[in-house]
């Protein structure tokens, strides 16, 4: 049973939804039709726990969704109009990816299953990039079914299917409904015979302003347009309505309020706690290395990037001796500093590609797993980068770089740039100057961090003791530290909507 | 601002008096720079820059301040009332940083022998400036006025992280920059006190009288966004 009551949703001074209430049984097929702007994708959005209304309460099986743990997620499967697939890997690649982020201990057979389902079998091991739109939103489909949710959320998925395509998917959904499955989804082919027989609900400016079972398709059409199309459509109009429809299902309502409180996977806590966060973070990384080890894109931007840098800087300089020594710290940090930035805003604007971020959230992880896990990504890039630029700068300023000291400097000042280049990436990928907000962003919050490393690198090539560098190694640690609590306190804000 | 609590006439007479405030106060304050607190024997006159420099820095911290709770209020209730603050504090600020970094080179100069050196309370307080300059770009460049309020409300937050840094950078490295206040009691006569309390008080009076005006552009720029979507539904 999912009851809404009382939901509204603002932006500003625009309201998106004005107080809706709907009460579905298990087990309903609730077509949500309406204009555009009215309200349709924002209802599933917050349904999908990607978006906190403004009031109202959302109860699932009893558990309410607004101050459930992520574990309730688990019982919720979203199709978007974005594919929330990451192009850069293979069909089973990104299903086995979802599947390890939803806890499914032997997910093999159900992938192989469902791209069966989809007729995705033989495609299995190409790019997400090389498929059409049509192949790419039955994929969509099977990333959504992967985890078995109980409540579906399904925003237009007929975009892009051609009609067999069409005739499957509804085939399919029709059978999860009759597993007991609830559905929601959200259409503008309002004649289609497929919607004979389910429950219909209208939305205008954010209202319900019908609720009926649809008897026939074309019928339903009709009353939509004479409903939505007139000014009058902002207050609800008299006719059958919700509240008839709720009085009809009565008897079901009871029913679903009797089937007990909703579980969680496992059945293991009506809460819904998140298992597996080291799971759910290796998940994330091994992702992220997948995705560059089939497009290079990342370390080979990065890493030419630092050494074109690296050049210039010994070339223009052609620094020897004690100089060189003093000019060798900055001119490393600053090249692994700004090649850092190309890495952390690539890795983040793949996520964004699809809709990929969508994707993480809609997992039963903790926000803070997608934040470490993101940042341990970019760290393996940026290690692997310094593991090139280490070397080179010993070779060019002639100096004694390659030692524990260094390296563990370098490893300390790269963990904190990760985490706050990561949490300051989930902001400037939401900017309109998206291709050059991270480092205005980044580089001023880490040049004490940066300067800090400068000066305990060069302490150490100069062949002082840690007890002297204590005051700078302490600014190190202490800013370090400072930053990744305020990423981990603060990352979900960023990427809540 | 929707549902700002403060009537138009009440803001008025409050604006007036804090405009009226922060003129006299300023005035006393110029007067007691230049005709009350006595000639710094080593550096002359120029010692005289410390005065607005000293107060700007600490609007300047101030206003941060502000900002960073502001936006902990806003994350807090969500209430846009707070991001109004947060906003128009951090501007206010920025710019009195910026004047506390002008003064400072222009001090530097004839005391260090140059206009900037790398010492780490000028390297913070040019790093604040990075920062709040980064802010207002952020501010600018987000569509969304809610996405925005949540964006610059943590940006804000983690910036702030590096105030307390520059406050205490100075005790922790044996700096060049001179300690006004320290364990030991004020290295300043006591008419250079005074005026400098004086500063202090003047500047957070304009402070507040211009943090106060930004409000009130923000709350008139809201009800005419209301207005508009009024007019188009």
């Amino acid at each position: 049973m999912l009851e809404i009551a009382g939901l509204t949703k603002s932006f500003g001074p625009r309201q998106a939804l004005a107080s809706v209430n709907l009460l579905v049984d298990d087990g309903d097929f609730v077509v949500l039709a309406g204009p555009n702007g009215a309200g349709k994708t924002t209802l599933l959005r917050i349904l999908a726990m990607l978006m906190r209304p403004s009031s109202g309460t959302l109860l699932l099986g009893g558990v309410d969704l607004l101050r459930a743990g992520p574990g309730v997620r688990r019982q919720i499967g979203y199709l978007s109009h974005r594919t929330l697939l990451y192009d850069d890997l293979t069909a089973e690649q990104n299903l086995r990816f979802y599947a390890r982020m939803y806890g499914m201990a032997e997910p093999e057979a159900r992938i192989a299953e469902l791209l069966a389902r989809v007729d995705l079998a033989e495609r299995r091991g190409d790019l997400v990039r090389t498929y059409s739109r049509g192949m790419q939103q039955r994929l969509a489909v099977a990333r959504t079914l992967l985890h078995e949710p109980r409540l579906l959320l399904l925003d237009e998925p007929y975009t892009g299917l051609d009609p067999v395509a069409s005739d499957r998917l509804t085939a399919l959904l029709s059978g999860l409904s009759g597993e007991g499955r609830t559905l929601l989804l959200t259409t503008h082919a309002l004649e289609s015979v497929a919607l004979a027989g389910r429950r219909g609900v209208i939305l205008s400016r954010g209202r319900v302003v019908y609720d009926g079972v649809i008897d026939d398709p074309a019928g339903f059409g009709a009353r939509y347009r004479a409903l939505v199309g007139s000014p009058a459509s902002a207050s609800p109009p008299s006719g059958p309505r919700a509240s008839e429809y709720v009085s009809a299902r009565s008897d079901g309502r009871r029913k679903g309020a009797e089937s007990g409180p909703l579980s969680t996977t496992g059945g293991d806590t009506k809460r819904g706690e998140a298992p597996g966060y080291l799971r759910q973070v290796l998940a994330i990384v091994a992702k992220d290395l997948a995705a560059e080890m089939h497009t290079r894109e990342i370390f080979s931007a990065m890493a030419v990037y630092a050494i074109l840098a690296m050049l210039i800087f010994s070339f223009a300089l052609d620094l020897r001796g004690a100089v060189a020594r003093a000019a060798a710290p900055g001119v490393l940090w600053a090249s692994i500093a700004f090649a850092g930035t190309l890495g952390l805003n690539r890795s983040m604007a793949r996520e964004q590609e699809n809709g990929g971020m969508d994707g993480l959230l809609l997992s039963p992880a903790d926000r803070t797993v997608v934040l470490v896990g993101k940042a341990l990504g970019s760290l393996a890039m940026m290690a692997a980068l310094e593991a090139v630029l280490v070397p080179l700068a010993t070779i060019l300023f002639n100096v004694g770089l390659l030692n524990a000291g260094v390296l563990a400097v370098v490893l300390v000042g790269s963990v904190g740039y990760a985490l706050v280049g990561t949490l300051l990436a989930a902001i400037a990928i939401n900017t309109r100057a998206r291709e050059v907000m991270l480092p205005i962003l980044l580089l001023p919050l880490v040049v004490p961090m940066l300067i800090a490393a400068v000066q305990v690198t060069g302490g150490l090539l100069e062949g002082l003791r840690w007890a002297d560098l204590r005051g700078w190694t302490q600014l190190l640690v202490v800013y370090d530290l400072l930053i990744a609590a305020a990423s981990l306190l603060t990352f979900e804000i960023v990427v809540e909507a | 601002m929707t549902g700002a609590s403060v009537t138009l006439r009440h803001r008025d007479w409050v604006g007036l008096a804090l405009a009226g405030l922060s003129v006299v106060s300023f005035v006393a304050a110029l007067w007691m720079v230049f005709g009350y607190a006595p000639r710094e024997a080593t550096m002359g006159d120029v010692q005289r820059i410390f005065y607005f420099h000293v107060a700007s820095a600490w609007v300047g911290f101030f206003g941060f301040f502000v900002t960073f709770a502001a936006g902990i209020l806003y994350l807090a209730y969500a209430d846009r009332r707070w991001d109004v603050v947060a906003h128009a504090s951090a501007q206010v600020g920025l710019a009195f940083i910026t004047m506390t970094l002008l003064t400072g080179m222009l001090w530097a100069k004839p005391a260090w022998g140059v206009y900037w050196t790398w010492e780490p309370r000028l390297t913070i307080s040019a790093v604040q400036w990075l920062l709040y300059v980064a802010y207002a770009m952020l501010r600018g460049s987000v569509t969304s006025a809610e996405r925005e309020a949540r964006f610059a409300a943590v940006y804000g937050i983690v910036a702030f992280v590096t105030v307390p840094l520059s406050w205490f950078a100075i005790r922790w490295w044996r700096t060049i920059h001179p300690q006004i206040v320290s364990g030991e009691g004020m290295a300043i006569t006591p008419p250079m006190a005074q005026t400098l309390f004086v500063s202090l008080g003047a500047f957070t009076l304009v402070y507040a009288a211009l943090l106060l005006q930004r409000i009130r552009l923000a709350d008139a720029r809201d009800r005419l966004e209301a207005l508009r979507l009024a007019g188009e539904s």
